[in-house]
């Protein structure tokens, strides 16, 4: 019988050594960023009840997730997002915690990979949720967070790109058209699907809205964006949402240096439950973003408590990555190695616990003799030896 | 200057195609011309890094970010999907994908499930799927006129370009699916890491096309 006992899971890998050093340094360097804001770990559970992640506001087509059920038949997956069970606790555990709440997360999310194409099952994301405000300053909080993250991640460069969904959606709602036919717009624009977008547009009609949209996807760039777009439609509505984006833009381009901030009104997420600002991140060497977010007003209620959120997720597996690329850390090699002569394993054992007490990093040799030991030494490069018989001496 | 473009063409026509298109646009692509057995090949004076692959191959490049751009159809994205640009359609490459029978037949008659022979089966499945009908979908890798004529399937889902094979082996196209051009495809992070240089090019393409 064939067994599948020596692999794992497609998506799925073992990390060793330098990879679990590299991880847990980025983990530690960004949650430093974090709790110096004030912000509480929490953790919730891998699995979750499907119900959770089953949401009008937010799909996650079922054929990606990983199931299973509980003793009473209910079907549970493995958890493929961070923020809706965090929305969970919100609006139950913490319903009646004092606002705003501050919260961060570092935990796996799931989702079946498509075969073989190099793409992982199984990714760890750490992030941020602020919880209960919709004010400027909790958005300038957490995307100058977002920008503080970027940059002690990055070794090349790295960029962070702001959008409101509110552009689109007020822009579609002007449109006589179905939900069908403005997802089809929306995931035309999401793609910029020049060629296709226009085709479809051409089909509903021709009208300043029709026009505005088929630019959306090329709005995108530095600060001449606010003014091409006041330029493609203007009422009270989409002014202010653009008037709040720029003094944004401005004021984060203050934080992060010239040209890391760069605008685009065509970001329009399949995640459709931002109804505000969102925010993408870029580390020059990886294909995809690395970091997003946004704010996320009406999410919550759906859990029965109505209170406005922003936050965003930092992909930790794609900075390990880039740092991997770039960097030659090995786990450090053992600052000594005590060989016990036959009869005296009791002293080693005792004087090994004296030098780990002085921050040295002991381990014990098995060899027979102490010619093998030092060879042993030699070959994972630990430069002490120290032999414990009658009397103890240091070998070299 | 800064590290060139890489861009991925499918092999074979489309590769001719756009390295035309490059040339008429003023560049000199005599290192793609005589490439010998090289795989990746410079144009110089455009900053950029021709790569060549299979159709498939161009989609996977791209998504992964170590090709910035890439050429290719249109029946292949349909087919893979995936996450990137699609910037421009580049009108050369034109055919469209359609579904055949044998001539004479009414492909949609009776209750019975229908079997599909196909190379594109996940563009034959949403096709059929829009339409509401179960069909059972069989992957055939080389010449899939062939099912048809040996009653494997009741039709095809395939390129039709000017309709002379099908005609030669006694099939006709029932419906038209989707017409397929070339496309240039960008990836995501490419495209605002590096705004400037493919806005550059793309608006140079545009204009020549």
């Amino acid at each position: 019988m064939k067994t599948n006992d020596l692999i794992t899971p497609e998506g799925t890998k073992d990390l060793l050594f330098n990879e679990c050093i590299v991880r847990r340094k980025a983990e530690e360097k960004i949650h430093g960023i974090f709790k110096s804001r004030g912000y509480c770990e929490l953790i919730t559970p891998e699995i979750e009840f499907f119900d959770v992640f089953n949401r009008t506001s937010r799909y996650f087509p079922q054929e990606n997730l990983f199931k299973l059920t509980d003793l009473k038949g209910r079907l549970i997956v493995l958890r493929p997002d961070n923020t809706m069970p965090i929305a969970r606790v919100v609006a139950t555990r913490l319903k009646d915690a004092a606002l705003p709440l501050r919260l961060y997360y570092n935990q796996c999310v799931f989702t079946m990979a498509p075969s073989l194409k190099g793409k992982s099952a199984q990714t760890v994301q750490t992030g941020i949720e602020l919880i209960g405000s919709s004010s400027k300053m909790a958005d300038l909080e957490v995307i100058s967070a977002a920008i503080e993250v970027l940059s002690a991640c990055s070794e090349k460069g790295f960029s962070l790109e702001i959008g409101d969904i509110g552009f689109f959606r007020e822009l579609v709602s002007k449109l006589s058209v179905d939900e069908d036919q403005s997802e089809t717009i929306r995931k035309l624009i999401e793609a910029k699907n020049y060629p296709a977008l226009n085709d479809f547009l051409d089909k509903i009609g021709h009208n300043d809205i029709t026009h505005a949209l088929k630019k959306l996807p090329r709005l995108f760039g530095g600060e001449e964006v606010f003014e091409k777009a006041a330029k493609l439609f203007s009422d009270e509505k989409i002014d202010s949402i653009l008037a709040s984006l720029k003094s944004l833009y401005k004021q984060i381009s203050k934080i992060a240096g010239n040209g890391r901030i760069t605008v685009d009104l065509g970001m329009v997420n399949r995640t459709d439950y931002y109804t505000g600002v969102i925010i993408k991140g870029y580390l020059e060497g990886y294909g995809e973003e690395v970091l997003s977010g946004g704010r996320y007003d009406k999410l919550i209620s759906e859990f029965g408590y109505d209170v406005p959120a922003t936050g965003f997720a930092v992909n930790i597996d794609a900075v390990s990555q880039i740092i991997l690329k770039n960097s030659k850390a090995q786990p450090k090699s053992s600052d000594v190695l005590l060989f016990a002569e036959e009869g005296y394993e009791m002293e080693a054992l005792a004087y090994a616990g004296k030098l780990r007490s002085e921050g040295l990093v002991t381990e014990h040799s098995f060899d027979k003799n102490i010619e093998d030991a030092i060879k042993y030494a030699e070959a994972k490069n630990i430069n002490r030896i120290v032999r414990v018989g009658s009397e103890i001496t240091e070998v070299r | 200057m800064s590290k060139p473009l890489r861009i991925a063409l499918t092999k074979g026509r489309l590769e001719k195609d756009t390295i035309g298109l490059l040339e008429k646009l003023g560049f000199d692509c005599t290192a793609v011309r005589e490439k010998g057995r090289k795989l990746i090949l410079p144009i110089a004076d455009a900053n950029l890094e021709v790569v060549l692959a299979k159709a498939n191959d161009v989609i996977t490049y791209v998504e992964h970010g170590v090709c910035d751009m890439g050429v290719v159809g249109k029946d292949t994205i349909m087919e893979m999907s995936g996450k990137f640009f699609e910037l421009a359609d580049l009108g050369f490459g034109r055919c469209r994908f359609a579904l055949a029978a044998k001539k004479g037949t009414d492909f949609y008659e009776g209750y019975g499930v229908k079997t599909i022979a196909t190379k594109y089966p996940n563009v034959a499945r949403s096709f059929f799927e829009s339409k509401g009908m179960d069909v059972d979908i069989v992957k055939i890798e080389g010449s899939v006129e062939l099912a048809p004529l040996l009653e494997l399937s009741n039709g095809i889902v395939d390129i039709v370009e000017t309709g002379t094979t099908l005609k030669e082996n006694g099939l006709e196209v029932i419906e038209d699916i989707a017409p397929i051009s070339a496309r240039l495809i960008v990836n995501t992070v490419s495209l605002k890491l590096r705004q400037k240089e493919i806005e550059n090019l793309i608006g140079l393409i545009e204009e020549n096309l």
